[in-house]
């Protein structure tokens, strides 16, 4: 029996060994194991910021990318910083992190709480991966500083390992039938009348490009039969009346101190209309969409699924 | 009654065990089917009418594409899972493999000892069967409920296999048992050979139900006869035959029979620790001897297979091959390099440990000093990586990321010479082991022609074998720019075929000694030497020629080993001996060097066993089916050592229960 333990312990130190070395292998290899680690550098949250990321389906870079769902974020290593005082936080760093971390923390004006966890499912980036973003971000308009923000792993959560259990319709539908609707222009109903998707469609409402990545079925499914419930910053409907006594309803294209220009819809036809401040008698945004309420009774539940479940599948 | 108290321990730990796992398995239903409730009341009206629950049963069906294993990630229980099911599954099959081998020698020479040594390895197979059987039916199970999607897809692309598989199985019961249980009955005369035919059928219907599970495994890694935008089986024996079986095949029956090789050496090890008499120290260093032989023996040509399977990922593959030695797991192979050593240094520390009980090796442990020092300079050349991981301030003095001299030593060119440094090295350290207690030898022509035959079959197809290669190399579509350089691999080639035409001669003339000098040294010449400085040249000027300069080292070296071995054979045949081998006498500190080449062929599976399947990175099926799951990441190499640590703990411990009742049967009859 003696002999026996003396070769158990013998063997478990053998395992332990093993295991030891994998430990030190690890911190010589940078952590990073497998799954293509790419580090901690500004390089590498480029890459995810555009790519594993998909921070760029909200937000755009100056001019590079397109949505507007999220601020723009050029200069934000700078506005960080302002906004850091102002919530009385120690740095811009500290500010990038909580804003990550809880997105719902600091939400700036003019924008609403749409911003997923990026450590959840479905983006479930890395610690790592999120730190390299957080030092990409420090680039526009700041210098990075990778050992301060390598400071704050412990303050990003781990991706998550719990199962999300996969959403599926109540009835049987067809993701390529809902595709079919989304762009059908012979019906008086076409989402792509009003939304950009993959470069195809009019800009009138938010480009729903990637947007299966970034939001929940039931967010998409209260967007389309309650649309007035959560509207897009930049794409409240805008109520101007004329001092002839004309009332409109349309999306604000753009105000400046000469002209109005607002986007209103002409049975079905979406069209620009420019107005000119000495004739205006009264303008106010409007907590109603202009987004269409009555899907409900304009799409079958096959096809109102199988819009869901197409733009579900946009990743 | 000490003995028997014990036993009482165990049985009640064993139960106190079951009961534990059934109570917390009992646990995670019931908190599952709460959750279900809650998740019902919450949905549903509290009141619950007839007619509610007739709606709540039209809820269409809705399957669900993984699960997880009460809470924990389903990934890692079937890993842990096949990784078990597959090292019981490597012994099981190994161990017929070699074990009709040692009957068959024991039947042909009418030696009792080999006769009795297969009897007790196939004891030890007959437990092991039932819980490899056991754990393939857990790893089924798990697989098709934790997996259910990827399963699907599986079946409906393998199923007619299935059946096959099924039935090979039957096959594989059938002739375990006859073997085991016929042995008294045909123990003597034409039945003996009647009993070593049921133990070939045993290993051909074991080694075809290997193979049937492989081809599932490397369809995964590079599947074929599917299209790979829907899916739909275009050719399911495409599907079958995919790329990567047959390097698959190759590598794991090697390592299959090394690895049971080493694991019965350990079980010798350990049954010699604790041997009371010298009777039983004897026969278990006898043993310890035999498992550590058939390990070694398997274990040196098993790098040529992995090199083969690794150019076939590549070939597969590019961006598979390049996650593997240059991507993520890149540092993988590092941590595989210091097991390999721990298994060369090892099985070289057993067998010149084994040299003290024969008489006569005095005149060859000089010689152990000199190997050492070669064998741990190729581990350590082998263990150096070409990136240092650098500081900073460290890169800014050396000035690049690369050392200036140590970066020579991290590339494969010279990793490839080291390794056949190694091998052949250990291989010498055999010849001087095999050769210890024999004195004056025979003149070779005593031997008579049977010996010139077959040292001249061998030659021949050994000459063949290179010709063939060369032909090959020469028929090579390359760039005229390119070509030239393939010039130097055909010159050494042709320098190898006049050694072993030369060693043929030298042995016909009473000079088998000089032939197997001139061999090594023409061999380490040209293979270590010449071509680590010329991996170099090509690395610089025709990076396209590396792969065949590797293949031709590959072979230069086996045709020596195999020459080398014939040689010895018929050198050594009938010599007159020294003295004789004193079985029983040898340190304990050598059965520690079996323990430690077991846990480290055991350790070594686990870890190549999540390379070759991680190397999928989040695909179940290499570039058609996404493993969408939660847990679908490749683990850290710290997380991976821990898991690989647990499996192979679990492993030992599984194998020394199995062990312990094996050897119930014995003590009984002892005590009767």
């Amino acid at each position: 029996m003696k002999s026996f333990l003396k070769a158990v312990a013998f063997s478990l130190s053998i395992i332990g060994f093993f295991a030891f070395v994998c430990i030190y292998v690890t911190g010589l290899s940078g952590g990073g194991g497998g799954g293509g680690a790419t580090g901690v550098s500004p390089e590498a949250g480029e890459k995810i910021y555009w790519g594993d990321g998909q921070c760029h389906t909200c937000h755009s870079i100056g001019t590079s990318g397109s949505a507007t769902r999220g601020p723009n974020q050029e200069g934000l290593a700078s506005r960080a910083a302002e906004r850091a005082k102002a919530a009385g936080l120690a740095s811009s760093l500290e500010y990038l992190v909580e804003s990550i971390v809880n997105p719902a923390a600091f939400v700036v004006e003019g924008y609403d709480n749409i911003m997923p966890k990026v450590y959840d499912a479905p983006i479930m980036l890395s610690r790592e991966q999120i730190l390299a973003v957080i030092s990409y971000l420090q680039t526009l308009g700041g210098e990075p500083d990778i050992e301060a923000v390598a400071k704050f792993a412990e303050r990003i959560p781990e991706a998550s390992g719990e199962e999300v259990a996969p959403w599926v319709p109540p009835i049987d539908v067809d993701i390529k039938e809902g595709e079919l609707v989304f762009f059908d222009e012979s019906r008086g109903v076409t989402c792509s009348k009003c939304h950009v998707l993959n470069g195809k469609g009019s800009q009138v409402g938010p480009d729903l490009t990637g947007i299966g990545a970034v939001q929940t079925p039931q967010y998409l499914i209260e967007s389309v039969l309650k649309p007035s419930e959560i509207i897009v910053k930049g794409f409240e409907t805008m109520y101007l009346m004329t001092t002839e006594g004309m009332a409109y309803n349309g999306l604000l294209v753009s105000q400046d101190e000469e002209e109005i220009v607002l986007m209103v819809d002409e049975d079905g036809v979406m069209e620009e209309y420019v107005f000119y401040p000495e004739e205006i008698a009264q303008m106010q945004k409007q907590d109603v969409s202009i987004m269409p309420g009555n899907f409900r009774d304009m799409l079958t539940t096959k096809e109102f699924y199988g819009v869901i479940m197409f733009l579900l599948s946009q990743k | 009654m000490n003995v028997k108290k014990l036993n009482l321990k165990i049985v009640f730990t064993l139960f106190l065990a079951l009961f534990l796992v059934a109570l917390a398995v009992n646990t995670g239903i019931a908190e599952e089917h709460a959750e279900e409730t809650v998740a019902a009341e919450v949905t549903g009206d509290a009141e619950g009418s007839a007619e509610e629950a007739v709606e709540e049963e039209s809820v269409p069906y809705v399957e669900d594409e993984y699960r997880n294993f009460f809470g924990i990630d389903g990934r890692l229980i079937v890993w842990i899972i096949s990784q078990l099911h597959l090292m019981f599954a490597a012994f099981v099959l190994a161990v017929p493999l070699f074990v009709v081998i040692i009957e068959a020698i024991g039947a042909k020479t009418n030696n009792l000892q080999f006769d009795n040594l297969a009897r007790e390895f196939t004891k030890l197979l007959s437990t092991a069967f039932a819980t490899t059987a056991a754990l393939g039916g857990l790893l089924s199970f798990a697989l098709y409920g934790l997996y259910p999607g990827f399963m699907r897809y599986m079946t409906g692309v393998f199923h007619p296999y299935m059946y096959v598989y099924a039935l090979c199985f039957f096959g594989e019961v059938f002739f375990l048992y006859a073997y085991y249980y016929s042995w008294d009955l045909l123990k003597t005369g034409p039945g003996k050979w009647l009993h070593v035919f049921l133990g070939v059928m045993l290993n051909v219907f074991g080694t075809t139900l290997m193979m049937l599970a492989n081809s599932w495994a490397t369809f995964m890694m590079a599947p074929s006869g599917i299209d790979m935008k829907t899916g739909a089986v275009l050719d399911r024996s495409a599907a079958f035959f995919n790329f990567l079986w047959m390097p698959v095949n190759i590598h794991r029956i090697i390592a299959n029979v090394a690895f049971g090789g080493f694991v019965v050496g350990a079980y010798a090890a350990v049954k010699f620790m604790g041997a009371k008499t010298e009777e039983d120290r004897a026969h278990y260093d006898w043993m310890g001897y035999i498992g550590n032989f058939i390990g070694l023996a398997a274990f040196i040509p098993l790098p040529f297979a992995g090199y083969y399977l690794g150019r076939e990922i590549y070939s597969a593959s590019p961006v598979m091959g390049n996650i593997m030695m240059g991507g993520a797991f890149s540092w993988t192979f590092i941590i595989q390099a210091i097991l390999i050593g721990m298994l060369f240094v090892g099985g070289n520390y057993y067998l010149w440990n084994g040299l003290g009980r024969i008489k006569g090796s005095e005149r060859y442990t000089p010689y152990v000093k000199y190997i050492n020092i070669v064998i741990f300079f190729c581990f350590a050349v082998w263990l150096t990586p070409h990136n240092l991981p650098l500081s900073g301030e460290e890169r800014a003095l050396i000035g690049e990321q690369y050392h200036p001299f140590s970066k020579f030593f991290g590339v494969m060119a010279a990793k490839n010479a080291v390794v056949n440094l190694l091998i052949l090295a250990t291989f010498f350290s055999f010849l001087l082991y095999k050769r210890a207690n024999k004195g004056e030898t025979m003149p070779f022509k005593s031997h008579g022609n049977a010996a010139r035959i077959t040292m001249i079959i061998t030659v021949g197809l050994t000459i063949m074998y290179l010709l063939w290669y060369s032909m090959g190399l020469k028929g090579q579509d390359l760039n005229e720019a390119i070509r030239p350089y393939i010039n130097p691999l055909l010159t050494c080639i042709k320098i190898q075929i006049a050694a072993i035409i030369a060693a043929l001669f030298l042995t016909f003339s009473n000079r088998g000694k000089l032939a197997q000098t001139l061999l090594f040294v023409v061999t380490v010449s040209i293979s270590v030497i010449y071509f680590w400085y010329y991996g170099f040249v090509l690395m610089e000027k025709a990076n396209m020629v590396l792969r065949f300069l590797s293949v031709t080292q590959v072979s230069i070296v086996i045709s020596t080993l195999i020459v080398n071995t014939v040689i010895d054979v018929f050198l050594f045949k009938n010599a007159k001996e020294v003295g004789g081998i004193q079985w029983g006498k040898i340190p304990n500190r050598a059965q520690y060097a079996l323990l430690l080449l077991c846990v480290a062929i055991v350790t070594l599976m686990g870890l190549m066993g999540f390379i070759r399947s991680g190397l999928r990175m989040n695909w179940h099926i290499y570039g058609f089916m996404q493993d969408k799951s939660p847990g679908a990441f490749t683990p850290s190499i710290a997380y991976m050592g821990w898991v690989v640590s647990l499996i192979v703990f679990l492993f030992l411990a599984m194998v020394a229960i199995v062990f312990w009742l094996a050897t119930l049967g014995d003590k009984k009859k002892k005590h009767a």
